[in-house]
């Protein structure tokens, strides 16, 4: 019924939308989500051709051509078969009539000329919004917020339209108002189809079918709401999830980290990205079907990064890794829970190629891996459970942090230094002349496990594993490397495979969990997944086991 | 929202003002009061009865007490100039003051707020800019110098428009001949001082409109696909009403003073005209008098405005 | 909010020609003694003459030349303009910013005052005074500054009020500063776009309420104003002599206030951010 093709809108030289191509089924729902300043607004505002811009492409309704309309055939559509509901602010109701007439006032422009029987049927829908009747001849500024809302949903319903637009339309509702209102919405205007523009995650996926992500006026993804939400394809997409804070992940938030930009030349997105590669800085990625989603990205979407195929290890007759399939994703922490002895650490070392598989296969980014050379340990670093271990105790901090470079012979010497000092700062140590000449004996516990970070991420490695990283430390050292690890990895879109036991860790740090039993993978799949509803006994017997702050009698 | 108590310290104000001003001069307060034309007049039996009834040989504030008085009875003095009470003077001339002023404050308000509208609308196209213009340059001349130029451009060249007056004297005429007569004077005065307000009025809507159509309700009214026109004044216009009413208000004033500078060009028999002759024959009582009025009028004018502005927005009726 | 007037000004034609316009007056003001044959006041035996090349404006009434009082009548109108303007300025922001500042009794006796102010029509209370005080030149600059600084002084307060509230100003005082020292310091230089606009609209008022007070011939009858000379020829208006009499004082005081409010109204626009041309996206 809807169909956008190379939609474009710009004000003065200053585009806000680039291209949107579209397509909406009869009684369909999509939702657009995007930060403050994508080109939502803008977007639902083209589709009742409202916007001040000039706008370009085609917007074709049911075979009508939108933009070439004239305005009273537009006008004709406006209110009647395409409707538009705003987000409630200070004034999007008219301070000075009615909310009664202005109910009413939509239905004797277009379907009822009669005022008496408009005013009858605009009644009915207030009151089926929820509005009490004492309240229909009351002025906007005498409701609530949430009652100004449902004026607005209700003056958008007020014809029974085709098509609604609702521009973040329950953003100013309280939760269990919003659910109540999005099934009056649905129950009002059956058969019609939505775009409901949002920022707000879970609104899109209660009320669409489908969504489209929207970034600096291009859609980026493209898909069933279920799906995309809960295996983002591209960077954005899982950047924005990560920023949404919701009940069922206790992945702390984390941000995107730079800002939008429209203005940069190829990918908009990359230089946010932690993927992007020439390619990114050069050329526009065209929305493309890759593997029953649409993403536009030369990447084809995140990378796996790291995986390994049917991975076995045997010591004796014990089968300690038994064939292990997993994948990390670029840009993602992929949690590793199990219980001592169940095979995590070994994992670990195979990886790393400290210890030789018995069978399988280890693919960094799709080519296989077999003997590891320098470019290997380059992308790929891993920090070890007990740093006093793994700290030489005859290197002072500075030899420590530069011998990595010292190996992988990276730049000059007075370079290296500097890289030091960078990567102390980066992992909040101290870059002092004293601290550096510093032995590990005289580091606390806190600083050791720093200094092991930084000497793993000097060389900037795009993978980093860490192995129990926060086991040997008190809780609050603890947070703080944790914190340290999440902020490391919003800036330099670094994969992390955290290795625990403590599923509560896992839950703050990870966007996927695997669970790991007597050397097998029991399950995998998103983490609020895992934690809220998990599918194998074991891993709701580490859940009871988790530490619980709560007292119980 | 001003309230009541200012109303009164103005009323005071100007109560005050009215009674000190001649008795603080030098000389003879009685002078002052009655102006030059009453002491030729006077008998000593009648400086005595004014003597006593003013209370003159009294304290100050016995004075105010009995000027009081005299007010509350709706004595506002004695003119020895036209020989009749000040207050029957003013009775008499107050309806071409009324006529000239409300017919311009109408035409001015209703048309400066439709321009403005107008212009407000689009603003920046080219209709927009030279209503802007050519009203900027209109607001620019004092009232009473586009009187002079109306008045010479159609009275004295063209001879369109009678010179002076606001009916043809003696003309015994009655019925539609007279309301003809009375409009035939009344259209330069009305049309100078319509000219010199209508700037003001059209500014501000203008100013307004551009305000209101950044208010989201107004994108709300077209999307819900209502024609431009009912936007434009029920929506848009209908908003940016509110200030313009506050502002008549201020206008009113400014309008009533703007109407003696005009009468004057055009010797309209107003109060205006009639401020003029007391300042040449020294008649003060009735200079007095009709500034006692007007400033009254204009008070009650405002005190009315700021009452409808409230009946106007809901935003302020439910406040209270 | 930043607002560079200069800038603001410089953009718009109507303020081009105000500013040139004002100028123009004000040289003509301050040379006038020199450029000027005549003595404005003095009598000559020849009245009513037509333009000639010894009176290029012709003489009036009693016999005075016209263009020389033409010439004084600018220094008249710009003194009362400017002097009245810069005293109500100074009022109306002493007023409104330590009624700003100061707040509860003293700001709301003060602002019941101001309103009350308001309310009164001016020129009412002036025409009254006059027409006892015969007032001078001086008396009346004084009396139209007294009456003129309210609407300014509220709309300082305002300002003031809004200013006060700003993350700078608390700063200050947290660093212990003084009210004084936050007046002269942060608010008055932040207000000085309003004020220059209060300024403006001040000038516009004076001229325009000493050339009526003059009209209506209550002024000081020895002080050449424009006013005045439309107050005399308006008496002659069915002879020629308004062409060179009556029009030229006439435009002169329509030219004065059209530049003072094409200025004004620049200045208005540039403050207020909605009016101001840039479209937002």
């Amino acid at each position: 019924m809807l169909k956008l093709e190379a939609l474009e809108v710009s004000y003065g030289e200053k585009k806000i939308l680039n291209g949107i191509d579209l397509e909406l089924k009869d009684g369909e729902s999509l939702a657009v989500i995007g930060e403050s300043g994508a080109g939502k607004t803008t977007l639902a505002l083209s589709l009742m051709r409202l916007v001040d811009g000039s706008v370009k492409g085609k917007i074709l309704f049911n075979g009508l051509d939108l933009l070439s309309l004239p305005e009273e055939a537009i006008n004709e559509l406006r209110g009647n078969r395409i409707a538009w509901a705003p987000q409630n602010s200070n004034n999007t109701l008219n301070p000075v009539h009615t909310i009664l007439n202005q109910v009413a006032e939509s239905i004797t422009e277009h379907k009822l000329k009669n005022r008496r029987e408009a005013g009858k049927q605009a009644s009915i829908l207030l009151s089926s919004f929820g509005i009490p009747v004492n309240r229909f001849s009351a002025y906007p500024h005498q409701l609530s917020g949430g009652e100004q809302q449902r004026v607005l949903l209700a003056i958008a319903s007020a014809n029974q339209p085709e098509l609604l637009i609702l521009d973040e339309p329950i953003s100013s509702l309280d939760a269990p108002a919003r659910a109540e209102v999005i099934e009056l919405l649905k129950h009002t205007n059956q058969d019609c189809s939505f775009i409901v523009t949002t920022h707000d995650i879970s609104t899109a996926a209660k009320l669409a079918d489908k969504v489209a992500i929207l970034y600096a006026g291009r859609i980026v993804e493209l898909g069933l709401s279920g799906e995309v939400l809960s295996r983002p394809r591209h960077p954005y997409t899982r950047g924005l999830i990560r920023c949404y804070p919701d009940m069922t992940t206790g992945k702390d938030l984390q941000g995107i980290k730079g800002v939008m930009d429209r203005s940069v030349n190829g990918c908009s997105f990359h230089p946010r990205c932690t993927q992007a590669i020439e390619i990114c800085r050069k050329e526009i990625p065209p929305l493309r079907l890759i593997q029953g989603r649409h993403i536009a990205c030369h990447r084809g979407g995140i990378i796996p990064l790291l995986s390994t195929k049917n991975l076995s290890k045997r010591f004796d007759s014990l089968l300690a890794v038994d064939a292990v399939k997993i994948t990390i994703e670029g840009g993602e922490t992929l949690a590793l829970v199990g219980e001592s002895g169940s095979g995590k650490t070994t994992l670990a070392k195979l990886i790393m190629g400290l210890i030789e598989p018995t069978e399988g296969e280890i693919y960094l980014e799709d080519s296989l891996v077999s003997n590891r050379g320098k470019d290997f340990y380059r992308q790929v670093q891993m920090i070890f459970q007990n740093p006093g271990e793994s700290l030489s105790h005859r290197l002072s901090v500075l030899e420590l942090v530069r011998e990595s470079l010292d190996i992988q012979e990276i730049g000059a010497r007075d370079e290296r230094d500097r890289l030091v000092r960078q990567v102390l700062r980066e992992v909040e140590l101290p870059d002092s002349e004293a601290f550096l000449n510093e032995y590990p004996h005289h580091l606390s516990a806190g600083e050791m496990q720093r200094v092991t970070i930084a000497r793993a991420l000097v060389l900037e490695p795009r993978l980093l594993i860490a192995d129990e990283p926060v086991a040997f430390l008190d809780s609050s050292l603890q947070a703080k490397i944790l914190k340290l690890l999440l902020k490391l990895q919003e800036q330099r879109g670094l994969s992390l495979l955290f290795i625990t036991h403590d599923i509560a860790v896992a839950r703050k740090i990870s966007d996927r969990i695997a669970v790991m039993k007597d050397g097998k993978i029991v399950e995998q799949g998103p983490a609020t997944k895992i934690i809220t509803s998990p599918g194998h006994a074991y891993t709701r017997k580490l859940s009871q086991a988790a530490l619980d702050l709560s007292l119980e009698d | 929202m001003r309230n009541v108590i200012t109303y009164v310290i103005a009323f005071l104000f100007i109560l005050t003002l009215n009674f000190l001003l001649p008795r603080m001069l030098p000389g003879d307060p009685l002078m002052a009061i009655y102006g030059n034309e009453a002491l030729i007049a006077m008998t000593p039996e009648l400086k005595a009865h004014l003597v006593e009834r003013f209370a003159l040989d009294q304290p100050l504030w016995q004075q105010f007490g009995a000027y009081l008085l005299a007010l509350v009875q709706g004595d506002l003095g004695h003119s020895y100039y036209y020989n009749s009470p000040v207050s029957s003077i003013v009775l008499g001339r107050l309806p071409w003051t009324l006529l000239l002023v409300g017919t311009a404050l109408i035409i001015s308000t209703l048309s400066g707020i439709v321009l403005g509208i107008e212009s407000g609308w689009r603003r920046g196209s080219r209709r927009d800019k030279s209503l802007l213009t050519s009203l900027m340059a209109v607001s620019g001349f004092p009232d009473f110098f586009l009187g002079i130029l109306l008045l010479i451009g159609f009275s004295v060249t063209w001879k369109i428009f009678p010179l002076s007056g606001a009916i043809t004297p003696y003309s015994g005429l009655s019925g539609a001949a007279l309301v003809l007569d009375v409009l035939h004077h009344l259209f330069l005065p009305a049309t100078a001082l319509t000219l010199s307000y209508i700037g003001a009025s059209y500014l501000l809507t203008r100013n307004t409109m551009v305000t209101v159509l950044k208010n989201p309700y107004i994108l709300m009214a077209k999307a819900k696909g209502l024609p431009d026109r009912v936007v434009r004044y029920q929506h848009a216009g209908r908003n940016a009403l509110l200030p313009v009413i506050t502002q008549t208000g201020i206008q009113l004033g400014r309008m009533v003073t703007g109407a003696l500078f005009v009468e004057i060009v055009f010797a309209y028999p107003g109060l205006g005209y009639l401020t003029y002759e007391a300042l040449l024959a020294r008649d003060y009582p009735v200079l007095q008098g009709v500034l006692l009025i007007v400033a009254v009028s204009v008070l009650i004018a405002n005190f009315l405005v700021d009452l409808s502005y409230s009946k106007l927005d809901p935003r302020i009726r439910y406040a209270h | 909010m930043h607002i560079n007037p200069k800038q603001e000004i410089r953009h718009s034609k109507f303020a081009m020609f105000g500013i040139g316009m004002l100028l123009f007056l004000l040289i003509i003001a301050i040379f006038g003694p020199l450029l000027t044959p005549y003595q404005p006041n003095s009598q000559t035996p020849f009245a009513f003459e037509s333009p000639s090349f010894n009176h290029w404006l012709g003489t009036n009434h009693v016999g005075q030349d016209i263009l020389s009082q033409l010439i004084y009548g600018a220094r008249t109108s710009l003194l009362v303009g400017f002097l009245t303007a810069l005293l109500a300025t100074i009022l109306s922001a002493i007023i409104g910013t330590s009624t700003a500042l100061a707040g509860g009794l003293y700001d709301k006796i003060v602002m019941r005052i101001v309103d009350a102010f308001i309310v009164i029509p001016a020129i009412i209370v002036i025409i009254l005074v006059a027409a006892y005080l015969k007032p001078n030149l001086l008396v009346l600059i004084l009396l139209l500054a007294l009456l003129g600084w309210q609407g300014g002084a509220r709309t300082i307060r305002a300002q003031a009020l809004s200013l006060k509230e700003m993350g700078h100003i608390s700063a200050a005082r947290s660093f212990g500063a003084s009210n004084l020292y936050i007046i002269f310091r942060h608010i008055l230089p932040d207000l000085v776009p309003i004020l220059l606009m209060g300024f403006i609209y001040g000038v516009r008022r004076a001229v325009f309420m000493e050339a009526g007070l003059a009209f209506l011939g209550i002024a000081d009858p020895t002080t050449v104003s424009w006013g005045m000379m439309m107050h005399e020829a308006l008496d002659f208006c069915y002879l020629n002599v308004w062409r060179w009499w009556l029009i030229p004082p006439g435009v002169a005081l329509s030219l004065t206030i059209l530049s003072v409010t094409g200025i004004g109204h620049t200045l208005e626009g540039a403050l207020d951010p909605r009016l101001r041309r840039e479209a937002n996206a």
